[in-house]
């Protein structure tokens, strides 16, 4: 048994379409320009006349910072209170609209799909689908992620489905 | 790269160099966006069954991220170099899938491809092509990290506005109008 999980909720104790609310962040000029000097260093998100040239129409983060804060509030009230086993990947992402400095950024986390791992049936995957919104409730940003989770019982057989 | 749109050439690939990952900075990236225990606690790491600490997968994705932005500003330059505009890149309307393969451990190597696959002018901003790009990231042993399929907009050169796309994009300026259109596509 793994120490650090051992209270946490496994595979099992997780159902289809349960909901998880985010909680909320603000999204600062610092935070922003920060940010992009590290990972995203283009003018249209370190500078406000680049930025308003350009087709974010003002100084917006990065798609990959929405992206890194969406996980944060993820961890913070999910993956850290699940057996989590590290994520699997992504897909679908979409940015539909630029995070603008001063913006608030919530939303919520459905659990999507559960099923066994085919390459290791002794851990569970949890696909969660992420709808990030904006403080006027306008969608930023969506994606579908796969999370591997372990099985509180791992020698359980695999349900015929 | 920063080509215009029409430059660009299908399948063409593009390293874009490597990144070795330091136990410092895998901690600080977990503890700021994915402070789970085996991103950010090498001791917790070990009850995990990746044995010990690994990077966020989205830390390699970020980083990966940079290193593109580097290369087309590095692109840029040697268009300049040449006497040449460059073309102009714009923000992404997103990732199609990704796939992270193995972990990045402290210490690990990790090196960059670009590869365009596809190429059509945007249904939705007038004057801007879509880019789908595929990005590889292998490990200093060859292994697969992860495989990323993403889209990018690029400028075209050519492009000259019909009348009835520059009364669109004014009317798009318009509050109630302007809800008619989309962003991406």
């Amino acid at each position: 048994m793994n120490p650090v999980t051992a209270g946490r909720r496994h595979y099992e104790d997780l159902a289809i379409g349960e909901t998880i609310e985010l909680g909320r962040t603000t999204v600062s000029r610092d935070m922003i320009t920060g940010f992009a000097r590290e990972f995203d260093p283009f003018p249209f998100h370190l500078d406000e006349a680049a930025a308003k040239a350009s087709l974010l129409g003002g100084l917006a983060s990065s798609g990959w910072q929405t992206a890194a804060l969406s996980l944060r509030m993820l961890g913070d009230t999910f993956l850290n209170t699940i057996a989590s086993m590290g994520g699997l990947g992504f897909s679908d992402l979409k940015w539909k609209k630029p995070v603008m400095v001063g913006d608030t950024i919530g939303g919520m986390a459905t659990i999507a799909a559960l099923r066994r791992s085919k390459s290791h049936p002794e851990r569970g995957i949890v696909t969660l689908d992420l709808d990030i919104r904006n403080q006027k409730g306008e969608p930023v940003m969506s994606m579908r992620l796969a999370n591997l989770i372990e099985l509180r019982d791992p020698s359980a057989p695999v349900a015929a489905s | 790269m920063t080509r215009w749109f029409e430059d660009i050439t299908i399948d063409e690939i593009f390293p874009l160099g490597s990144h070795s990952f330091t136990e410092g900075e895998i901690i600080r990236f977990g503890r700021l966006y994915d402070p789970q225990y085996f991103h950010v606690d090498p001791e917790a790491a070990k009850s995990s069954h990746f044995g010990g600490l690994v990077a966020s997968g989205w830390h390699t994705v970020c980083v990966g991220h940079r290193h593109m932005v580097d290369a087309l500003f590095a692109e840029e330059d040697r268009l300049r170099g040449l006497g040449q505009e460059p073309g102009v890149s714009g923000p992404s309307p997103g990732v199609n899938r990704m796939d992270f393969k193995a972990p990045v451990r402290p210490g690990d190597t990790v090196s960059y491809t670009l590869m365009v696959t596809g190429k059509r002018p945007s249904n939705s901003i007038p004057g801007w092509g879509l880019l789908f790009n595929t990005i590889e990231a292998t490990n200093q042993r060859g292994e697969l990290v992860y495989h990323a399929e993403l889209v990018g907009f690029s400028k075209l050169r050519d492009y000259r506005m019909p009348i009835g796309v520059r009364l669109a994009m004014l009317a798009r300026r318009l509050p109630l109008l302007g809800r008619l259109f989309t962003r991406t596509g």
